[in-house]
């Protein structure tokens, strides 16, 4: 009970963060919104047994790559007041929707039937650690993974490092 | 050997980064090697023998090469090696020079990837390689426009990412697995589910996201219109179709059980895309953005025929099957022809762009005599794309078009035909307002543009026109260019 | 012999006349000599393969489009034919062209032409033979363009002619293959039972007879002798495109289609093939130019060929294939001679000859034998083959005997004033030519001459030797031979009907009565046939046919005129109407499209969702 309590928290509070991170106009609130979205997201997969996801989710997924865009984005264009406060007034609409399109798509799976109920794969055996699972199975994701930091990387260098044209 | 084409762009990378900083003049010239060197290396490795050193041991990719992705990695390696070229022709200091042949050794390196894996996850995550470097490449000048472009790219990268996470989590489910191989056996087993459906039209809504197919298109014509030339040349050239169009066609081929339901929604997502390009281009006033939705009606050929081989594959009747694998080999084939040709027009533009200040065509006229060797290529890569023969794209969408008949498709094939007509229109309307008529007296100092664009220009060029006149003879090889089991 | 050999024959002269071509400036010099030496192999290659069959078939475009030749008696012979006068006039044009500025020109587009000629003698696939037909079609346009400045107005004349004939033989082409269901020539046997089949055998005739010359398509030959230069005449109109046209309308009436007296495209080729000799040989009788004078009657002579294959029995058919050879050869022998005089004298205009029998005796004579063999006078060739066809023709109707008849005598009657005219009689009065300083052609042009005027006399003494080895092989095979058993034997020897050889002779008096009558009351050779270009009613319309009110290009020139300007008017219309809403809606269209790209974030990311949701849904009801 306590279980299910917790996850659905955890699932609220991923949802708030994610909004508020969208939402807000400042960009420093902004990306601290998207670091909490994805740290309540690690957490959730590691209570869901898959602390491998959790760790990719942590590597990644940590608003660095985004944030970057973001920042650059920043730099480009400050928003004034004016604009500030229009934002404001879209971003109550479009909130307005979410619920009606959440509702919408629960709906059509409702409708359509779709069986949620089947049997789940056998988990990787008791020895299948992040090393020997990363290693041995998902060698090339890995290096993947590898080159996606470099680019991020690169990325900071080229597009905040040297004055701004 | 194949881990070769994944890892050899990293240690360049490594070795270009090394101190002393010295090195890094020689950065750009080194990537250049590269991509050449993986040209030549693809076209070679029918006859290598199987080298399998420490490097194969020590290493377990699960790497796997089929026709269309030899001829992609051949795709790379051409575009990779022109938009270096272009690249080193416009970027000017060793510092950005550097820069950018880091950025491009890491696309290299992404694709690279995305073409061998034979696991969907990790296929994803080669993607996701490219993407990054793309997002990066687009905005590299930042200037507000690209930046513009690269976060719409972003934005819409990210539905992808739902799209095909989502997809890629429920078919995990089913599966166990995200092997290609274990993928078919249990999509196959289950094609019936409708959870199955559902994860299958994400995935492959994701891929259309990333192929700039409409109505998933529309970041395309704002990046590949902002980024800087060099990056619009790769991304026109090979970026989208390795993230996009090749990730769907080897679906088709190795994953996807064939399905005339998922078929019927390709080819109509490929015909809308086809008419929408073609329409939208005919109005554009900017060359660039006039190529960029000239590529979405292209691709929409490619998917078209694709959503033709899928509709075709299960039936009982050997002459559709036979039409249907017609469809994929054209497919294939106009995915070349169009990296090819699509990527000398953007070298063009880029050309004129550098020399004349501007893209704007209301702004141009009668480059021709003042840039010779663009003019000619750029009418010989518009002819190309339009399909008049007996250049490359004739032939691609010639065997697309009898492939269309031949699966009882008359009223697609004939589409593709107006379309081909509505291409002619519209790039030609775009030769004459660039290349021919009267010169603008403020463009009447302009000359040719750079060795390095010239160079580019005749590369591309003598390809596709000897694509082209070959045609005859690939076919009867047994070919390079189309898969084997192909029965014409 | 392997089949590729067969690709020699159409390569080794293209390569040489596209070297020549490459000629240019000084280089010219060597191009004659090059033409003689490619001509010469071109002539081993035609006598290696006499003889011999092979068959090629090379893969070419895919989807069914083949590369596909085939050697058999027939092709074999015309191969051999054409080499010989490829070689002759080669032979004849080093001392012709010599000089000139655009003989490398000439040279290269002539080996060309024999390079489109053997491919389209060889080809079995109608595709391939369209496409050495059409590059025929274009070495002829440049052979006249390259004459006297303004040729190329003739040129364009007879590529409009041609082409508008060949787009005829395209149709019937595409409408033999669809019913055939084979493009392979060999493959396609059609019975001319059916109005489809008969459309295309009647289409695909066209294409022959207007290659041949025959009329209505002719009207290019005459400005095209006064405008190309010489041996160009000699060489195409004369020989090599008779060989082909009428090759092919042998080909498609003997072995594509079954050619039976039943059918009525019988009557209508004998129609078509009377009237174009009686037309034809009606104004080459009132002309006062030797190469015009001989450009009619190279279109008379056709007219011959297609009476004898249209009667449709066995003697009319080798009699006009013998006919097709006989031309050939009198007919290049008689413009080589035109050339001879027009090197000696510089003017063909028969006003300002005369007389130059005893300065060019050489010349004269084989004018004589060659002239003979052209009115069909007995013991040469071409009194052999006429009398088969008048076999042919009489065992018809007597009518078109009758009209065959006529035309000899009209023939004769014109060489008779051809040969006074310009050989006998006193050298004109008031003449720029200088007669004192006439002298005979030399020997390399007389060679090809004697060579011609010998072969007539050969072929006429001997007649058994290109009617059994050469023409009765090409006709062995076809549906006639299986029916006439023991063909061979019939055709050659002297005429059986002693009642036809006896009408020849008397129609022979009658020209020469003709035209002594007509010099005496003239006084002159050239005024020996005034009489009937003079005469009441006749006059008018020879007249008329001066000012080509009878030419159907000029007839059809003025009604292009008119239609084209009608037809303007209609396309504004269409214009306004279709196009204009066409490329309005496209365009309407398109600016629509843009409009929607706003620039938007969350409308493009909305357009996705909803796509992806269209196809979700799609296929989860599928």
């Amino acid at each position: 009970m306590s279980a299910n309590v917790l996850d659905i928290a955890l699932t609220v509070l991923l949802v708030a963060a994610a909004v508020w991170t969208v939402s807000t106009a400042r960009m420093l609130r902004s990306v601290i919104g998207l670091a909490a979205t994805s740290a309540l997201l690690t957490a959730i997969l590691f209570r869901l047994d898959s602390p491998l996801a959790a760790v990719f989710e942590l590597s990644v997924c940590a608003g660095l790559i985004p944030a970057i865009l973001v920042s650059a984005v920043g730099l480009t264009a400050r928003m004034d007041d004016d604009a500030l406060a229009r934002r404001k007034r879209a971003k109550l609409k479009v909130f307005a929707l979410l619920p009606v399109i959440l509702a919408a798509a629960a709906w059509a799976l409702v409708r359509l039937n779709v069986p949620l109920d089947f049997a789940l794969p056998a988990a990787q055996g008791p020895g299948a650690t992040v090393q020997t699972t990363l290693w041995n199975l998902r060698q090339a994701d890995l290096v993947g993974q590898i080159a996606v930091l470099l680019a991020a990387a690169f990325g900071v260098v080229v597009l905040l490092k040297g004055k701004s044209q | 050997m194949l881990d070769l084409f994944i890892l050899a762009p990293l240690a360049c990378l490594i070795l270009i980064n090394l101190p002393p900083v010295g090195s890094r003049r020689l950065a750009l010239p080194l990537a250049m090697v590269l991509a050449g060197v993986q040209a030549i290396a693809v076209l070679c490795l029918p006859y290598m023998p199987r080298l399998d050193g420490p490097l194969t041991s020590f290493f377990n990719f699960g790497l796997q090469i089929t026709p269309l992705g030899r001829m992609l990695l051949l795709a790379v390696g051409l575009v990779a090696f022109v938009s270096l070229l272009v690249g080193q022709a416009s970027l000017g200091q060793d510092r950005r020079l550097w820069q950018f042949a880091s950025m491009m050794l890491l696309a290299i390196t992404g694709m690279n990837g995305a073409v061998l894996v034979s696991d969907l996850f990790s296929l994803y995550v080669f993607m996701e390689v490219l993407a990054v470097c793309s997002f990066i490449l687009i905005a590299f000048n930042r200037d507000p426009l690209a930046l513009e472009g690269a976060f719409k790219y972003v934005i819409l990268s990210a539905v992808a990412s739902v799209l095909m996470l989502g997809s890629l989590s429920l078919m995990l489910l089913v599966a166990g697995s995200t092997g290609f191989a274990a993928l078919k056996a249990a999509l196959a087993a289950g094609s019936a589910s409708p959870l199955l459906k559902l994860a299958m039209a994400g995935f492959v809504c994701g891929l259309f996201i990333k192929g700039g197919l409409a109505p998933f298109h529309a970041w395309l014509p704002g990046a590949y219109s902002s980024a800087p030339a060099a990056v619009s040349v790769l991304l026109a050239g090979v970026g989208t179709k390795v993230s996009g169009l090749y990730a769907l066609l080897r679906l088709a081929m190795d994953v996807l059980p064939p399905s005339a339901a998922l078929g019927q929604a390709v080819m109509v997502v490929g015909a809308f895309s086809m008419v929408v390009g073609a329409v939208a281009a005919l109005v554009q006033k900017d060359i660039k953005r006039l190529l960029a939705y000239s590529s979405i009606s292209q691709m929409g050929y490619v998917v078209l025929a694709a959503g033709c081989f899928l509709a075709d594959a299960g039936s009982a009747d050997w002459r559709l099957v036979a039409a249907g694998e017609l469809a994929m080999a054209g497919a294939i084939f106009h995915l070349f022809n169009h990296s090819v040709f699509k990527s000398l027009l953007f070298v063009n533009s880029a050309a004129v762009e550098r020399q004349a200040g501007t893209t704007d065509m209301q702004l141009l006229g009668g480059l021709g005599s003042r840039m010779p060797v663009t003019g000619a290529t750029s009418v010989i890569a518009a002819l190309s794309t339009a399909g008049v023969p007996p250049l490359a794209g004739f032939w691609s969408k010639l065997v697309i078009i009898l492939a269309l008949w031949q699966s009882g498709m008359q009223a697609y094939a004939l589409l593709a035909v107006a379309v081909s007509v509505a291409t002619l229109g519209y790039l030609l309307l775009m030769q004459r307002r660039v290349f021919f008529g009267r010169t603008a007296p403020n463009l009447q100092g302009v000359r040719e543009g750079s060795e390095g664009y010239v160079v580019a220009e005749l590369i591309l060029a003598t390809v596709t026109v000897l694509v082209g006149l070959a045609f005859p003879l690939l076919m009867h090889l047994g070919s390079f260019l189309l898969p084997a089991n192909l029965n014409l | 012999m392997s089949p590729n050999l067969l690709l020699l024959a159409i390569l080794v002269p293209a390569a040489a006349g596209v070297l020549a071509l490459l000629m240019r400036g000084r280089a010219g010099a060597v191009s004659g000599p090059w033409a003689l030496l490619a001509t010469a192999a071109n002539l081993g290659l035609g006598i290696f393969l006499f003889d011999k069959q092979a068959d090629l078939n090379l893969p070419w475009a895919g989807f069914g489009l083949q590369f596909v030749l085939r050697l058999y008696q027939f092709s074999g012979f015309i191969v051999l034919a054409t080499a010989c006068f490829g070689l002759l006039v080669a032979l004849y044009s080093i001392r012709f062209m010599a000089g000139r500025a655009n003989r490398n020109q000439f040279y290269g587009w002539m080996l060309l032409s024999l390079a489109m000629v053997n491919g389209a003698v060889l080809a079995n696939h109608l595709v391939v033979l369209l496409f050495f037909w059409e590059g025929l079609l274009g070495t002829l346009f440049a052979m006249i363009a390259i004459g006297r400045p303004g040729a190329w107005r003739t040129a364009t004349k007879a590529f409009i002619i041609i082409g508008i004939s060949d787009v005829c033989m395209m149709l019937g082409m595409a409408l033999a293959g669809w019913q055939a269901h084979t493009l392979i020539i060999s493959d396609i046997h059609l019975p001319l039972t059916t109005s489809v089949c008969t459309a295309a055998f009647v289409l695909l005739m066209i294409g022959a007879i207007s290659k041949g010359g025959s009329m209505p398509f002719h009207s290019w030959i005459p400005d095209a002798a006064v405008d190309a230069p010489l041996p160009f005449m000699a060489f195409l109109p004369a020989s090599l495109e008779k060989l082909l046209g009428i090759y092919w309308l042998a080909r498609i009436s003997l072995d594509l289609f079954e050619l039976t007296p039943d059918a009525w495209v019988s009557p209508l080729m004998m129609i078509v093939g009377a009237a174009t000799i009686l037309l034809a040989v009606s104004m080459a009788l009132v002309q006062k130019d030797y190469k015009r004078l001989l450009a009619y009657h190279a279109i008379s002579q056709v007219g011959y060929m297609v009476l004898g294959i249209g009667t449709a029995v066995p003697l009319g058919i080798v009699g006009g294939l013998f006919h097709m050879l006989n031309n050939a050869i009198y007919k290049s022998g008689l413009f080589l001679t035109g050339g001879a005089v027009e090197h000696a004298t510089g003017t063909t205009d028969l006003k300002q000859l005369g007389g130059l029998g005893r300065r060019m005796p050489v010349t004269f004579a084989c004018f004589f034998i060659l002239a003979a063999s052209i009115s069909g006078v007995p013991w040469t060739n071409g009194f052999f083959s006429k009398e088969l066809i008048y076999d042919g023709a009489l065992a018809r109707h007597w009518i078109f005997y009758a009209a065959a008849l006529l035309g000899s005598v009209l023939t004769a009657a014109s060489f008779l004033k051809l040969g006074h005219a310009a050989y006998l009689g006193k050298p004109a009065e008031n003449s720029d030519v200088k007669f004192d300083q006439v002298r005979e052609a030399p020997p390399s042009m007389l060679l090809p001459i004697v060579i011609l005027a010998a072969a007539c006399l050969v072929f006429g003494l001997g007649n058994a030797l290109p009617i059994d080895h050469l023409i009765a092989p090409a006709f062995a095979g076809t549906h006639f031979a299986a029916a006439e058993h023991g063909a061979a034997e019939h055709f050659a020897g002297w005429p059986e009907s002693s009642m036809l050889v006896l009408m020849t002779c008397l129609a022979l008096a009658a020209a020469i009565i003709n035209h002594l009558l007509g010099a005496k009351r003239a006084g002159s050779g050239l005024g020996a046939v005034d009489h009937i270009h003079h005469a009441p009613g006749l006059a008018q319309i020879y007249d008329a046919a001066g000012k080509r009110y009878f030419d159907p290009y000029d007839i059809g020139m003025a009604l292009a005129k008119v239609a084209s300007r009608i037809l303007w008017l209609i396309d504004r219309l269409i214009d306004g109407v279709v196009a204009g809403l066409t490329s309005g809606t496209a365009r309407g269209a398109g600016y629509a499209v843009s409009a929607a790209h706003t620039g938007s974030y969350a409308l493009y990311v909305v357009w996705s969702i909803l796509g992806a949701a269209a196809v979700a849904a799609y296929m989860l009801m599928h």
